[in-house]
């Protein structure tokens, strides 16, 4: 159990897969503009994540070597697929937003990554607490991103249609370069400034 | 010679099997989704013409072409125009009040930049269609472009105006 645990909390904090690991960051940074996009882009990472890691943990004893990038590839795109599927059919609305970086959580490194160097060499019960912690930590990067470019970069803040709160001057006046590509990096560069300063990231 | 075969096709049959379970599945989620996909894209299409045609009562579909009915009579027509904008496809949905006239337009998907390109996407650009004749849908003629959004504004126009022309070639005059 202890076990499960440290793999569950290591994807939050120590091996933060953004902010630690720096994988995934092509839909970190594209998919950051609006809250609402990072809560939706972390379900899917989430759940294909689990999918693939329970999966391919569970057929590691009969895929050989050679063929397993293959086969991790086949698991993961079927897991892309359905979620595909299934927000184009049940929120539309996050399916159009999305775009092209739904299907594209089958080449997502984390996904791989983890597939390669933990499910493919670990139980079943421990895969799953390492796909939940990466996916909940990749999550909370992206939401944590997409907050600040959000908020700053249009003024205002509103989850799933609900309208919290517009910033007074930055209401009238939003700084839009921040919603655009340049604005996901400058703000992962200063957040990640500010996160070693703060010694929540060490340099090794 | 028999056990060595097997060991050297083993890799072979696995991925083949593996793929066959995955589009097994993957047919299995199609079957289910599939009928909301299509209902969620008429509920769209229907929800924005309702919005353009008040006095709507049904909608039928015929050859793309929606024709929205007042009580059995036409009041009107609505279809998808799809543009190349500068940041991917912009679908567009054009009602015409007749066939040579446009009732308004919707944007219902664009990939456009933000704060720029999507400001064609609101009020200002969209409410220059109503009431124009198709052959005016120009940037030189009735139809002012949005300043920075050149191409996504033109993008719009020439979809809006040569599907238009298109569909009332279609209708019959």
């Amino acid at each position: 159990m202890s076990r499960f645990r440290k793999e569950l909390s290591k994807g939050l904090v120590a091996s933060n897969p953004i902010f630690i690991l720096f994988l995934g960051l092509c839909p970190a940074l594209a998919v950051s503009t609006s809250v609402d996009n990072a809560l939706g882009m972390t379900a899917g990472v989430l759940f294909v994540l689990l999918g693939s890691n329970i999966i391919i943990s569970a057929i590691k004893k009969i895929v050989p070597n050679m063929v397993r990038i293959p086969v991790f590839i086949v698991v993961i795109s079927t897991f892309v697929t359905v979620v595909s599927l299934v927000f184009q059919a049940y929120v539309p609305a996050l399916y159009a937003a999305l775009g092209i970086y739904l299907p594209l959580i089958t080449v997502n490194c984390i996904i791989l990554a983890r597939a390669e160097a933990f499910a493919s060499k670990n139980t079943i019960f421990n895969s799953i607490g390492d796909a939940i912690g990466m996916g909940l930590g990749f999550g909370a990067a992206l939401i944590i991103i997409s907050f600040f470019r959000e908020i700053l970069g249009t003024g205002s803040i509103s989850i799933f249609g609900t309208h919290l709160l517009t910033l007074p001057v930055l209401g009238e006046h939003p700084m839009a370069m921040l919603a655009l590509p340049p604005g996901a990096f400058l703000v992962i560069g200063l957040l990640l400034a500010l996160f070693r300063r703060m010694g929540v990231v060490r340099s090794e | 010679m028999q056990p060595n075969i097997f060991k050297r096709l083993y890799p072979v049959i696995l991925v083949t099997f593996i793929v066959l379970v995955s589009a097994v599945l993957l047919s299995f989620t199609d079957d289910i989704t599939r009928g909301k996909i299509a209902e969620q894209e008429v509920a769209q299409v229907r929800g924005v013409l309702e919005e353009m045609f008040p006095n709507m009562t049904s909608l039928t579909l015929e050859n793309d072409i929606y024709t929205v009915l007042e009580n059995d009579t036409t009041i009107g027509y609505g279809f998808v125009a799809v543009g190349r904008g500068y940041g991917g496809e912009i679908s567009i949905l054009v009602g015409l009040e007749n066939k040579t006239t446009v009732k308004g337009i919707v944007i219902i998907s664009q990939d456009e930049t933000p704060g720029l390109g999507t400001r064609v996407a609101e009020e200002p650009f969209t409410s220059q269609f109503a009431g124009v004749d198709i052959d005016d849908v120009r940037l030189d003629g009735k139809i002012d472009a949005i300043t920075g959004s050149t191409i996504s504004s033109e993008a719009i126009v020439e979809a809006v105006r040569n599907a238009a022309l298109e569909k009332a070639e279609s209708l019959g005059e």
